[in-house]
C-alpha cells in the first residue's frame, strides 16, 4: 500500500509543468490504494465483488460524493460548508410532506428540493462573502438554526408514507440504468460538469485564485464575492439532489436525517486530495474519496468486524492520505 | 463573574476589540458609552446576560413561562454550565494557539477519556483520586496525539481533530460493546453531582461548579494570564513568524495548547460520568456533540477564530448566558419546541455577535 502511494507522487515530480495535469498524484495514489482494497477484499470474503454489494456502495455514498463535489468547490476557496447535513434536513422534510400532502409528481418535488437548497446555500454564501465572517462560523450557525427549521416543519414526528414518487434515485431495482444506480449516474455527470468547469472555465480558476490568496485575486480582478456566493449555492443544489435521493423510494423520514453528515463529507473531500487551506483540489479526488469511505463502510460490515470501528478506519486515511500530500508538499518545496 | 472584571485590565493589550478601554476617555457620553458595550466583548455578554435575566423575569412575572426562572433554578441549571465551559476553554487555547486551531475532537476525548475512567472506578475497582488522575492522563495523551500531529507533523488543525474525533469516538464506542458502564461503583459517583447548600439563604448549587468549574475557570485564567507559557501562546497565535524570531518553540508551545485541550477534556470526562452516574462510549458525540457546541460558546465568547485572542472571562460569561439562554427557553415553550428553540437560539447569537464584531472593527478602521 505504501508504495502505491508514493511512486507516482515521485515520478510526478520529476517532470515540472505549468498547466496542471489532468491526474493528480494524489488521485493515482487514490485509485491505486482503492484497486488494492478491492482485490483484497475480494479474495477474503465472497460477497464483497457481488453486483448488489457494488450497487449498494454506489448508491450509499451517492450522497456524500453529490455533497463532496460543492464541498469541492467550497473548500478550493478556502472557505467550508458545515451547515450540509442540516440543510439536507430541511429539503428532505419539505419534499417528503409535498410527496405524501400534496402528490406533487416527481419533477416539482426535484425542482422544490433544489430550489430549497439553493436558498440555503445563498444564505450561507452571502453571509460569508459580504458579512466577512470565517465559514466555519456562519455554517456553524446555519447549522443549527437549518436544523431548527426542519425540526419545526417536522413539528415533533417523522414523516412516514412516504410515496414512492422519487424512487428512480432510490436503492431499489427501479433506480437503476444499465446496473448502476441513476444516483450515481447523477454523480458523475454533476462531477465531470464540475470538474470541467474547475478546470477551463475562466470563472471555475478564479476559485483557485480566491483559496491561494483572495486579497490578490480581488486585486487581480476576481469577483471574489461572487464567486463565494455562487460556490456556496452550488453545495446547496447539491445538497437538495442529495435529499431526493435520501427519500428515493419513499416510506420514512427521521428527523435526525443528515446529522453528522457534513463531517463525512469533509472526510471524503479530504481524502480526495483537498487542502483544506484552500487554493489546491480537484472534484475526481473527491468522488475517490468517497468511494473510499464507502468501501471501508462496506469492508467492516462485510468481515463482521463491530460497525463502529468504519470511524477509525475513516480517521486512519484521513490521517494517512493529508500525511502524504504534506510529504510531497515538503519535497515540492525544498527541491 | 466576578474574575471577568478582575481580568480585563490585565487582558487589554492581547484583546484588538478591547483597545478603546486604554484609550484616554476625555467625556463620557452615551455614544462612548454605546461604543465600549459594542466593542468590548465581555462588556457586551454582561449587557446581554443582563437583558435576559430581566426580559425572563417579566415573562415569569406575567405569567408566561411554565415553571418560575427564579435563583434555585438557574442555579440548578449551572450544570448543564460546567461541561460547556471547561470545554469552551479548552477551544479557547487551542483557537489561540493560532494558524487556523481548532479542537474537533474534544467531544470525541470526553466518550473515550469517560470509558477509560468508567473502566477504572466501575470494573477494575479504582479508589477514585487515582482513576481520576488516570483519566486526566487519559485525554492529556490523547490531546498530545492531537499536537503532535498539527504542531509537529504540520497536520492542518481542522484535519487533524476531524481524524482523531472519528479514531476516538469510534474507539470509545467499541471498548465495551458500544454499551455504557453503570456498574454500582460509577453509580456512587452521582454524589459528586449532588447539590451543595450555600448560606444566606440562596439556594443550593450543583457540587462540580466548586469541585471542577471553578478550579478549572482560575486554573485556566492564571495559565493565560499570569504564566510565560500564557504570554508565549498569545504570542504565537498572534504572529508565529514574529514569535519564532523572538526565539519561541512555536511547535512547543502549540502541541502544549492541544494536550491542554485534551486534558480539560478529561476533567469534562469525570464531570460527565458523575452526572450521568454511568460511563456512555457516545457521551460527548451523541447528536451534534459537545465539540460544536464548545466551540459556539468561545466564539461567541470573543475568541478570534484567527488566533492570538480570547479571554477567558467572555468565554465564561458566554457559557453562563447561553445556558441560562437555553434554560429559559425550556421554561417558555412546552415539549420538544424548547430544545429546537434552543438550536434557534445558539445559531442567531453566534451569527449576530460574529457579524456585529466584524462590523464593529470595520467601522473604527481598525482593518
Amino acid at each position: 500500500m505504501a508504495t502505491t502511494m508514493t511512486s507516482p507522487a515521485r515520478s510526478g515530480a520529476k517532470t515540472r509543468r505549468v498547466t496542471a495535469r489532468a491526474v493528480e498524484g494524489q488521485e493515482l495514489a487514490l485509485a491505486g490504494v482503492l484497486a488494492v482494497l478491492w482485490l483484497v477484499l475480494s479474495l477474503v470474503t465472497d460477497t464483497f465483488l457481488t453486483t448488489s454489494n457494488l450497487q449498494n456502495i454506489l448508491f450509499t455514498v451517492a450522497p456524500i460524493a453529490l455533497i463532496g463535489i460543492g464541498m469541492t468547490a467550497v473548500i478550493v476557496t478556502a472557505g467550508i460548508d458545515v451547515s450540509v447535513g442540516s440543510s439536507l434536513a430541511v429539503a428532505a422534510v419539505i419534499v417528503a410532506k409535498l410527496l405524501r400532502d400534496a402528490g406533487v409528481n416527481a419533477p416539482t418535488a426535484l425542482l422544490v428540493a433544489v430550489g430549497v437548497g439553493a436558498v440555503l446555500g445563498l444564505i450561507n454564501g452571502v453571509v460569508v462573502a459580504y458579512g466577512r465572517i470565517h465559514a466555519i462560523i456562519v455554517t456553524f450557525g446555519t447549522l443549527n438554526l437549518f436544523r431548527f427549521i426542519s425540526l419545526r416543519i417536522f413539528d415533533s414526528q417523522q414523516v412516514t408514507g412516504v410515496p414512492d414518487t422519487l424512487e428512480f434515485l432510490g436503492g431499489g431495482a427501479a433506480g437503476r440504468t444499465l446496473g448502476v444506480p441513476n444516483a450515481w449516474w447523477l454523480v458523475m455527470a454533476v462531477g465531470a460538469l464540475v470538474w470541467l468547469y474547475m478546470r477551463y472555465a475562466p470563472t471555475g480558476r478564479h476559485l483557485y485564485a480566491i483559496g491561494g490568496d483572495a486579497t490578490a485575486a480581488r486585486l487581480a480582478g476576481v469577483q471574489v464575492e461572487r464567486r463565494l456566493v455562487a460556490v456556496y449555492t452550488l453545495t446547496g443544489v447539491l445538497v437538495g439532489l442529495a435529499a431526493c435521493i435520501s427519500i428515493g423510494g419513499g416510506g420514512l423520514v427521521q428527523q435526525n436525517i443528515g446529522t453528522g453528515l457534513e463531517l463525512q463529507v469533509i472526510a471524503a473531500v479530504v481524502i480526495g486530495g483537498t487542502s483544506i487551506i484552500g487554493g489546491r483540489g480537484t472534484v475526481l479526488g473527491t468522488l475517490l474519496g468517497a468511494l473510499l469511505v464507502g468501501t471501508v463502510t462496506s469492508a467492516v460490515t462485510l468481515l463482521q468486524w463491530p460497525s463502529e470501528l468504519t470511524a477509525l478506519f475513516i480517521g486512519i486515511f484521513i490521517l494517512i492520505a493529508v500525511g502524504v500530500d504534506l510529504i510531497r508538499e515538503r519535497r515540492r518545496r525544498s527541491r | 463573574m466576578s474574575h471577568s472584571v478582575t481580568d480585563k485590565p490585565t487582558q487589554a493589550p492581547t484583546g484588538a476589540d478591547s483597545a478603546p478601554s486604554q484609550a484616554p476617555r476625555r467625556r463620557i457620553g452615551v455614544r462612548e458609552v454605546l461604543t465600549f458595550l459594542l466593542t468590548d466583548r465581555v462588556a457586551l455578554l454582561v449587557v446581554l446576560l443582563a437583558v435576559l435575566l430581566v426580559w425572563m423575569n417579566i415573562l415569569d412575572t406575567g405569567g408566561y413561562l411554565i415553571a418560575p426562572y427564579d435563583l434555585a433554578y438557574l442555579f440548578t441549571s449551572l450544570e448543564m454550565a460546567v461541561p460547556l465551559c471547561i470545554l469552551a476553554l479548552a477551544e479557547l487555547i487551542v483557537i489561540v494557539s493560532g494558524r487556523g486551531g481548532i479542537d474537533l475532537s474534544v467531544g470525541a476525548m470526553v466518550s473515550l477519556a469517560g470509558m477509560a475512567f468508567g473502566f477504572m472506578v466501575g470494573e477494575w475497582g479504582w479508589p477514585l483520586l487515582p482513576a481520576v488522575a488516570a483519566c486526566l492522563v487519559v485525554g492529556a495523551v490523547l490531546g498530545a496525539i492531537n499536537g503532535f500531529l498539527v504542531a509537529y507533523l504540520g497536520f492542518p488543525a481542522l484535519i487533524a481533530t476531524l481524524a482523531t474525533y472519528y479514531a476516538y469516538s469510534s474507539l470509545a464506542l467499541v471498548s465495551n460493546d458500544n454499551a455504557p458502564i453503570s456498574t454500582q461503583p460509577i453509580q456512587d459517583l452521582n454524589s459528586l453531582t449532588d447539590p451543595v447548600a450555600l448560606p444566606f439563604g440562596l439556594p443550593s448549587v450543583p457540587m462540580q461548579v466548586f469541585t471542577f468549574a471553578l478550579p478549572t475557570v482560575l486554573l485556566v485564567w492564571l495559565l493565560m494570564n499570569r504564566t510565560s507559557y500564557g504570554r508565549k501562546l498569545y504570542a504565537v497565535g498572534t504572529n508565529d513568524t514574529a514569535a519564532r524570531f523572538a526565539n519561541l518553540s512555536v511547535s512547543w508551545v502549540r502541541f502544549r495548547a492541544y494536550l491542554l485541550s485534551g486534558l480539560l477534556s478529561g476533567v469534562t470526562a469525570v464531570v460527565t460520568v458523575a452526572q450521568y452516574a454511568s460511563a456512555r462510549p457516545d457521551a460527548g458525540t451523541v447528536g451534534n456533540g459537545m465539540a460544536l457546541p464548545a466551540i459556539t460558546i468561545a466564539v461567541l465568547g470573543g475568541v478570534a477564530i484567527a488566533g492570538g485572542i480570547g479571554r477567558v472571562g467572555g468565554v465564561v460569561i458566554a457559557a453562563l448566558l447561553v445556558t441560562w439562554l437555553n434554560a429559559g427557553i425550556l421554561l417558555a415553550f412546552i415539549g420538544s419546541e424548547g430544545s429546537q428553540y434552543q438550536l434557534f437560539a445558539l445559531g442567531v447569537v453566534l451569527i449576530a455577535s460574529a457579524l456585529l464584531n466584524t462590523y464593529m472593527v470595520r467601522r473604527r478602521g481598525g482593518t
